[in-house]
Order: C-alpha cells, then structure tokens, then sequence
C-alpha cells in the first residue's frame, strides 16, 4: 500500500503535456487536496446571474447578465425552453485537457462541466482524442461525414484548412448577435483586435472559439545560474556575467558551458523531433530581421532560401551540440521527464513546465523551487534586440457543420472562451489549457498554479510571439519544412540545400492550393508578427 | 474416386454446396476490395483531399488529368521509401532466415535442456510488435543499455545516439524486427528439419557422404517447400513493416526510417492528399499482383515436389 | 518421443552412433550450448527489460539519460494498480480510463476478427479443395494479404463510417477477420488438401448428405489444424495496431493505441505502465501457444511437411 501511495502521489496525480490520459488534481493548491472544507461564499454575489461558488474569491469568476458569460447561458436556457436545443452537447477534447472540465476545483468549487450543465441543463458529453490525433480525428470525422461531434478542438493553425473544408461552421452571426467581447481590451486577448483576428478567424470570418495559448516559453534553472561557482567559472571563461542569455550567441555559450553530458546534465532541451523542432528554427530566423524575419514575401513568395535562412538552420544545426545526443528522437515526454529529472540547465517548452514541475505535489520532479522564466534569445539589430517566440499547437474550439445545433454548441465555447471562465478553467491544474487572456496573466488562481514569476514572462513573451502558418495547406508547409531540417540535423542536407528544397516544395504547395487564396492569409497572418523591439541593456 | 460418387446428382450436390461454401469469403473480398477500388480509381484522377470542402463523389470537380501518376513518377520520396522498404527486406529475411537455420540446425536433435531453450526463444513472437517497440525505443536510447553493454564489452563509456543518427536509426529498427521475426522463421524450419527422413540420411551416411554433403543433397532439396513458404510469410509480411518501427523512430529522424506504409500514413493524416494516396496505392496494388501471380507460381511448383 | 538423430550432423545418442560412423565431438556440444546461449541472451534483453521495467518505481525507468537500472531496486506493483486504476482509490489521482476497456476491445475484436477469418476461410477452403469451387479466391486472397492496409485505410474509413462501424470493437473485429482471412483460407486449405478423403467417401456411400460429411465427419478430425490456424490468426489481429490507431477514437481502442497515450507532462513517458501493459498484453498468447505448440509448428508449414 505504502508503494500505491507513493506512485500515487509522485507522478500520476497530475500530469501535463498534450497527451496523456491522467487528467488529474494535483497538490498544488492545498485546498483542492481535501474537498468538502466549508466555505463561507456558497452563494452568488449580489447582482450576479451564475458562475462557480463555494470558496474563497469565487466572486471573481461569477458574472452578471450583461457579460459575455451571461449572455451565453441566458440564451442557452431561452434554446431550451424553446425546445431548440438539445439534450446534451457533444465535446471532442485531448484527453489530456477533459480534468480541467470535470475536476472541481479548487476545493468546494463545481466542475466547469457541472456548472454549465446546472445553468442550461444541457448535457456535455466529452470525447477524448488521443496524443496528437486531434486533427487527424477531426479530419476522419469530417471525410467521412461521421458526425460523431457537435464540437472539435484542434491545433489553432489548422482553422483555415478545416474552414476551406467547410467540415466547421462559420460562427459570424452568432458572434454578432452574443457578443462574446474578445477583443475587450481589459480582458480580451492580447493584441485586441488583431489578436482575435489571429486565433478565431479565416479570411474575415470567424470560426473557432481559443481555448489555450501555448506560446512557447523559456524556462531555466535558478540553482545551476544562482550557483556562485558556476558563475565565476563562466565569467573566467567567458568574460560576462552567467544570466538567462539575452541572445542567441550567449545562448549558445551558456549552453556550452553546462553541457556535461557525462553528469547527466545538458545544455538546452529544446525540442528538436519532427513535429516540434521547428518551433526552435522559427525563433531563430524569425529574429533575423528587424522587426521580423518573415517567411513569406507580400507577394506570396517564400522567403526562407536566403542569407537569413541559411544562417538560421546551420545555427539550428550546430546548437544540436548542447542537447542530448537523443535530440532528434525526443518528445515533450521525454522533453518534461528530463526537465524534471534535472537533466538539462535551459528548454523551450509550453507554459505550463512550471505547472507541474515546480509542483509541491510532483514528488518526482528534482526542479521544485528551482525553476525562473527567462525573454526568448534574441540578436542585435540596428542597436535594438529583436527577441522572438512562437505559437504553436494551441487547441482551439470550433463548431461541426454536422452539428444539429450549432447555435448551442457555439454558446458553450463562448461561455468556456469568456475571461471569467476561461481563467477559473486555465487554473485549474487538471489539463493542459494554458492562460492566453490579458484577464489571465493577473488572476490571483492562475498566478498560483503557473507561479507568478512565470505568469509575467509569459505575458511578455506572448508580446513576442510569431505566429506559425495558419494559412490554407499550414500542415503541408510545415511539413516540408520539418522534412527538410531534420535532414540538415542528419547532415544528410546542407542548410543550403535544405531551404532550396522547401522553397521547391512550398511553391508546389502554394500551386495546389491556389495562390489568391494564399496571398489574403499571408497577409492577415503578417498583420498579427510582434513589432516589440527592445533595448539592449 | 469411386464410381459410386461420381453421380450427376452428387456433382450438383458438391457444386451447390462448394458455391454455398465459398460464398462468404468471396463476399468479404467483394465488400473490401469493390468500393475502394472503384473509389480509389476515381479519386486518384483528382486534386481531392478532405481539405477541398468537397464530398469525395464530387472529387471529379477537381480531376486533374493524372497529375498523381506524373506526381508520382518524380515523387523522390516515394521512391526512396520504396528503396528503404526493399533494403528493409534484403537485409531483415534473409538474416532472419539464416538465424532461423542456424538454430533449427542445433535444436534438430535432442540435447538436455532443448524444450526450455525453445520456449525461451519462441517468447518474442508473443510480445505485442507496438510493446516491442516501445521496449527498443528505451533500449536504444543513448544512456539506454544497448550502449551499456556495448561499453561493458569495448571497456569504454558507448554514448551511441543510435535513433537519431539516420543510418544507425535504419539499423536499430533492423535489429528490432529481426529479433522480433526470427523465432518465426526458427520454428518453421526446425519444423522442417525434423521432417527430414531418417533413412535417407542413414543411406547417404553409409555412402560416405560428409555433413555438408548431407546438407546440400538431401535436407536442402528436402526443406525446399517450407524454405519457400517461410521466406513467402516474412516478405509478405516485411513488406508492410509499420508498428514497431512507427513507434521507435516515427519514421525519422527526418525519413531516415520512412518505409511504404510509413510514407502512406503521414501523408494520409498528415499532408492529406487523399487523391494523391489513391494513386500510390493503384501503384502498389499492381505491382504487387504481379508478385503476387508470380509467388502463385512458385507456391503450386513448390508443393508439387514430392515429399 | 525417442531420441532422434540430426539429420546431417553426426549425432550423439547412442543409438544412431551405432549407425552413424562419426562420433559427435565434445567441442561441438560446447559451440551448439555456447550458440544457444548467446541467443537466447539476446532473445531475453529486451524482454526482462521490459519485465524489469513494469516492476521499477517511476525513478528508476531511466529512459531519459539518467542512470541506469537493470533491475528494480525497489520493485513494486505500482505500475499494474495504475493501469487499473486502482491508485484512484480515495487519492487524488484519477486515469481518465482505466486499461479494462481496451483490454476488452483487444480481447473482442481479436476473437471475433478470428472467428470471422475462419469460418469464412474454412468454408471457403473446403469448397475450393473438394469442389472445385470459387477458382479466383487463392490469387485474390494472396493479393489481399500482400497489400498494406494502410493504402486501402481512406476507403475503408470512409465505408466504416458510413456504416456506423467507426470506434466499435465490431468494426475492428469485421476488418481483422478480413485482413487475416488470407491465412485462414490457406492454412486450412492446406490441410484440406492433405486430408484422406477415403472417411467422407465412406460416409457418402453411407447416404450422407455433403453437408453433414463436412460438419459431423471432416470438422471434427480437423479439430488439431483449426485449432493452430486460429491461434496464428488470433495473434497476428491481437497484435495489430495500425488499423486501429485508424479506426477508434475513444471508446473502443485497443491496447497497442492506448498504450500510446500513457505519458504525462509530469514525468514524460510513463514506461512503467506501458511496461506493466506490455506484460499483460502478452499473456493470451502465451496461454494459447503453450496450449497448442505442436500444431503451430504443422499449420505454419502450410502441410508441406508430411508427418
């Protein structure tokens, strides 16, 4: 039994990442160890219509009949009282995401799924989709017409080839008519405009309901840069102070300098498999122009066979130097497992690392307490640093055209999407949707679960954050991309050779998918690059 | 056959009942072959993809006059997962087979502890392919012990990145398919071996004849029909190679690792150019009914060798 | 069974010593055990790593460059309470599903996917064998088994689909019993083929109905071969993954696709689950090779081999 405990309590209570099937509490908030603690707010705060209750500042995430929260559920129950809505609402979820809708928290506190089934008494249904197979499900259920979904949640950058499909409905005139207020520049997401623009619409239109926001974040470790040794042998060694590196040339070094792979400990772990490692390259070329490095011209043609891409992916390459040998064949599992192991000093991750490897309740992970948030490298550009991340993955709600009832299914994304649910549902330790709302970034749960020093970096580095191609053919780009690195990883290509290579199959693709309908998508997507450019120090 | 049996009325009687009999099968091939090959033959002569917003019956608003087949003639890689495959299977079955031999040659006759060895050597083709790879993912890992042992026999720290290099990738999934099939080809052949007649061996004994002569003219003739069947399973099977090594490399690094159904699978779920993966598949399917009339072929001459 | 000798070494025994003129030597028993030794070795690395592996408490899996372990140090069932969930109890910890449900989904798609393949292939097999019936099914059945499932997955899912069969261990049994019909028809047609036909030709002159001499008379004394045929095909559907990687989602995948999604973001891959799954995930087989080993060796050599 003592095992059981053990194993209980060490890894499986809670577990992160975009995979697994644990969708579980975790220790990180003590009240959510031991529920049915009485608390005093069991009851709405005045002037409110709904929202969680039962313990200390659920007020915050309670709302009045004039908030886009409000709004949803009152049209939801007019739905059903009408007889136009129906007995319960089918949701295709990561598995890894569904604990952060069924697990109350923190304690007292219904489950999201709960509450919304209380306020509108429609059902949700949730049907978990494996590691990674969230496109492909999607795509299967489209084809075929299975109809096995009222709502699909999938990579965000893939909602302009699930709009050409016309496999999710268009959602303009229910936006228009409940006014979900995303752009509210209080609450709504970062950017405004621009921003919603980014992750809910297609050439105009609005599609999909975010529902993550995994900008990738940089995270080190505070024992090995805080160490006093450590720091004078990388000033002997180096010249400069040993600090989060502000470029990529200090990157570099720094990761060189803690690379000891005979001590188990490496360098950088960014990732570097397919699928994944061009999120490094990005942040690499994007940065090498001032203020970004695009991939495509205005006129629709690739840019990354020049200088700036060559350069890009032999630096790719060489940094491969200060990772595990086993690089290329690691994932985010392996990616977290080592992180938590203590395996590497720097990594690129989502941002959630330090939800659940800076976790009182991992009794596994060895970086408890010892984990700070760092600005993406950058370079030095025309005596400014142009540092830059990336989006990537980030699942985001839309509605099937199968549906029967769109209308309902677009008002439970509206509700889950809205800043008062959205950031009582990020704290929530149970799954992987991240905080991406302005709203977020200072809510006192979210700031306990992800740790306050880790919410302000990421708010910072959202400010940075390219977008990857979200256009018509994204997976297609980005797989001759990744095709082509990797080769340049192997040496089985030289970086010249392999942009050549991707600017052949980029301009295949572009053929195939028709060139008007690119060059809009190309031009939306620009509109959203980052322009923050700042001060060498 | 007796005349007795040969009545008009029997003949009906077995004619009725055999076409009774058959009917089932010949239904499931109709229903799995019919659809998709009439699909797959309208959808390869367009751009369709479930991308297109389009039902696939409407794919011919999309027909692009057999740019697939043109596509694919130059598609490199295809055809350098069509090489990889054949390397896969020249390397694997025949190492596979000459194992197999090998260790059907020292189990042919009876020695202590022979019944436990062959079940121990029997246990991997019990082992689930997609476990097996995930087995060999950690073994081959760089701090995994494949380099363990390797250090314990060199003497020396081994830090082999054995998955991430793309040769060493090729060889690993290599060696987990071989470890996993040769037990196959090891219980086959022993089976064979042991059919050998006795008295023929004991004849050419007395003529003087030495082990490898023994070998040569009377166990190889001999074997020649289970060889054939067992080499037939391992290529047929071979050929299809995807969950172990789909698990250990996912194809890569890069498509160091990309075999045919590999190649196929990312481009159905990934790239999904469905109209595109029709045409490789019309491609597969008539090359490999010309192998598969040619392995009829050599399977009926095969059997006709008297035993 | 008495000793028998090798069939082209010179043999030890003392009875064949007599009739053979060479005396097996000492050293060549030493090679054949240090042989034997050598493979069984290799044959059993990854095997006790993974029985090692389901036993090791999360910080001795080690997959991710720290030390090594072999052995557990502090074995421990954690790993099987896991998979069933069992850790949930009054902890905090909740599987979203337990591995029951795909365990089943394996258990009911494999043995119907076999009872599918060989009725159909049975049948089928008799009435080619005996009646002359259905001429094309060995080429087209060859063609099936040759061709990658994964190039005919588009129609197929698109037709599962629209049979409502998507994510159903009914679906998945109906394909399995169609991808290993092949080896269902040929095995059984094989023995068809070698049987004597002088009993069904008593029992016909006898006035049995065709019928009835195949259920009540052939059925029953191939009751050996069926049994062989079935567990080939058992295991070659328990082991598949691919097609159900592409055919369920949720409620009915099996244990090769669920074992893909144990991983967490707290500690990467949770390889001692998956370890622990792999183990359990080889018992059917086991069970029923140890059950029926003597007639796998003969159904696998399709009856070339003449006992």
């Amino acid at each position: 039994m003592s095992d059981l405990i053990r194993i209980s309590r060490r890894r499986l209570l809670a577990s992160g990442g975009k995979a697994a099937v644990f969708v579980a509490a975790t220790g990180i908030a003590p009240q959510f160890i031991r529920p049915g603690r009485a608390f005093a707010a069991d009851a709405l705060a005045p002037g409110m219509i709904g929202g969680p209750t039962g313990f200390d500042g659920a007020e915050r995430y309670q709302y009045g009949p004039d908030t886009p929260e409000g709004r949803a559920i009152e049209a939801a129950k007019a739905l059903k009282a009408a007889g136009k809505a129906p007995a319960k609402i089918v949701l295709g979820l990561s598995d890894g995401s569904i604990g952060q809708l069924t697990k109350p928290f923190p304690a007292g506190a219904p489950s999201i799924k709960e509450l919304w089934e209380k306020e509108t008494g429609i059902a949700i249904e949730i049907v978990g989709l494996p590691n990674g197979q969230e496109f492909t499900k999607t795509m299967q259920d489209i084809s075929t017409k299975g109809g096995a979904y009222d709502i699909y949640s999938t990579e965000w950058n893939r909602l302009g080839d699930l709009a050409e499909t016309g496999g999710i409905a268009k959602l303009d005139d229910f936006v228009a008519k409940h006014k979900p207020e995303w752009d509210d520049p209080k609450q709504g997401y970062v950017n405004g405009a621009k921003g919603v623009s980014l992750l809910n619409q297609y050439r105009g239109s609005s599609y999909g309901v975010s529902l993550d926001g995994d900008f990738q974040t940089w995270v080190y470790r505070t024992d090995l840069f805080g160490d006093a040794a450590e720091q004078k042998a990388f000033k002997d060694k180096y010249g400069y102070d040993l600090a989060p590196p502000k470029t990529w040339k200090q990157h570099g070094e720094v990761a060189a300098f803690f690379q000891r792979p005979d001590k188990g400990l490496f360098g950088s772990t960014d990732l570097r498999n397919q699928g994944w490692g061009y999120t490094n390259w990005y942040q690499r070329y994007v940065s090498m122009a001032s203020p970004n490095q695009f991939l495509f011209g205005d006129d629709g043609k690739p840019l990354i066979n020049s200088e700036h891409g060559i350069a890009a992916t032999n630096e790719y390459a060489e940094s491969l130097a200060h990772h595990s040998p086993d690089a290329i064949s690691w994932g985010w599992p392996e990616q977290y497992g080592n992180f938590a192991k203590g395996g590497a000093a720097m990594t690129c991750a989502f941002s959630n690392l330090p939800k659940f490897l800076d976790n009182a309740g991992n009794k596994d992970s060895a970086v408890t307490g010892k984990i700070g948030s760092m600005l993406p490298p950058g370079r030095e550009i025309d005596g400014k640093l142009i540092s830059r991340s990336v989006l990537w993955f980030s699942l985001t709600g839309m509605v099937s055209s199968q549906s029967k009832n769109p209308e309902v299914a677009y008002l439970l994304l509206q509700w889950l999407g809205s800043a008062r649910i959205y950031a009582w549902m990020s704290a929530n330790p149970g799954g992987y949707l991240d905080p991406f709302r302005l709203s977020d970034f200072s809510d006192p749960l979210v700031r306990q679960t992800y740790h306050a020093y880790h919410m302000d970096v990421v708010r910072e580095t959202v400010a940075r954050t390219v977008p990857t191609i979200n256009y018509p053919g994204a997976t297609a780009f980005h797989n001759a991309l990744d095709e082509n690195l990797m080769a340049s990883l192997t040496k089985a290509k030289t970086a010249e050779q392999a942009m050549a290579d991707t600017e052949t199959e980029w301009k295949k693709i572009a053929r195939r998918i028709g060139e008007d309908k690119l060059l809009e998508a190309i031009k939306t997507n620009k509109e959203a690059w980052p322009t923050v450019l700042d001060p060498i120090s | 056959m007796s005349t007795a049996l040969a009545t008009p009325a029997l003949r009906d009687e077995g004619a009725r009942l055999g076409f009774r009999l058959t009917l089932p099968a010949q239904i499931l091939v109709l229903f799995i072959s019919a659809f998709p090959l009439l699909m797959q033959l309208y959808i390869s002569v367009t751009d369709w993809s479930p991308l297109s917003g389009l039902g696939w019956w409407n794919a011919w608003e999309m027909w692009n006059s057999f740019a697939n087949y043109t596509d694919l003639a130059a598609d490199g890689r295809f055809w350098s997962a069509l090489k990889r495959t054949v390397i896969v299977m020249v390397v694997c079955v025949p190492a596979e087979f000459l194992l197999g031999l090998a260790l059907a040659t020292l189990f042919a006759d009876d020695f202590p502890g022979k019944r436990i060895f062959y079940s121990i050597l029997l246990m991997p083709m019990m082992v689930v392919p997609a476990v097996a790879g995930y087995m060999f993912f950690m073994l081959f890992q760089s701090g995994g012990p494949v380099n363990d042992i390797l250090s314990a026999i060199m003497g020396g720290p081994v830090t082999i990145a054995w998955l991430s290099d793309p040769t060493l990738a090729l060889i690993a999934v290599m060696i987990a398919d071989i470890w996993q099939w040769t037990p196959l080809m090891f219980l086959i052949l022993l089976a064979g071996l042991v059919g050998v007649p006795q008295d023929q061996i004991k004849a050419a004994t007395l003529l003087g004849a030495n082990p490898w002569q023994r070998f040569t003219s009377i166990v190889l003739p001999k074997m020649k029909t289970i060889i054939i069947i067992a080499l037939a399973i391992r290529v047929i099977e071979n050929f299809k190679i995807f969950d172990t090594l789909y698990i250990m490399t996912g194809g890569g690094p890069g498509v160091a690792t990309e075999t045919i159904s590999v190649y196929i699978y990312k481009v159905t779920t990934q790239d999904l150019i469905w109209g595109y993966v029709a045409a490789i598949a019309l491609a597969i399917l008539v090359v490999l009914s010309i192998v598969a009339v040619f392995a009829m072929k050599c399977m009926a001459r095969a059997r006709q060798v008297p035993a | 069974m008495e000793g028998r000798g090798h069939p082209f070494l010179p043999s030890a025994s003392k009875r064949h010593q007599q009739s053979s003129q060479m005396k097996r030597s000492i050293p060549f028993e030493i090679f054949r055990y240090a042989a034997i030794l050598a493979a069984i070795a290799v044959t059993l690395v990854p095997i006790l790593w993974m029985v090692s592996m389901a036993f090791k408490p999360i910080g001795e899996w080690s997959a991710t460059g720290a030390e090594l372990t072999w052995w557990p140090k502090h074995p421990t069932l954690a790993n099987f309470q896991f998979v069933f969930g069992e850790s949930a109890n009054d902890l905090i910890v909740a599987l979203d599903h337990t591995a029951l449900k795909p365990i089943l989904s394996s258990l009911l798609s494999a043995v119907f996917g076999t009872v599918i393949a060989m009725s159909a292939g049975t049948a089928a097999a008799y009435g080619l064998s005996r009646f002359g019936s259905g001429q094309n099914l060995p080429l087209a059945l060859i063609q099936l088994r040759l061709f990658p499932p994964m190039a005919v997955m588009i129609p197929v899912m698109i037709m599962w689909s629209f049979l409502n069969f998507n994510d159903s261990w009914w679906g998945l049994a109906l394909i399995y019993g169609i991808v290993t019909l092949p080896f269902a028809f040929w095995l059984m047609k094989t023995f068809f083929d070698d049987m004597p036909r002088e009993i069904e030709e008593a029992a016909l002159v006898e006035g049995c109905s065709r019928l009835r001499v195949f259920t009540r008379i052939t059925l029953p004394m191939m009751r050996a071969p069926l049994a062989s045929a079935a567990l080939f095909v058992f295991i070659l559907n328990w082991s598949d993954y691919l097609i159900a990687l592409l055919l369920t989602t949720r409620e009915w995948v099996t244990i090769p696709v669920y074992m893909a999604s144990l991983s967490s973001s707290m500690t990467g891959q949770l390889y001692g689950a998956k370890a622990a799954l792999g183990l359990i995930a080889a018992v059917p087989p086991v069970i029923m090779g140890i059950a029926i080993q003597r007639h796998l060796v003969r159904g696998l050599t399709f009856g070339a081999l003449k006992q």
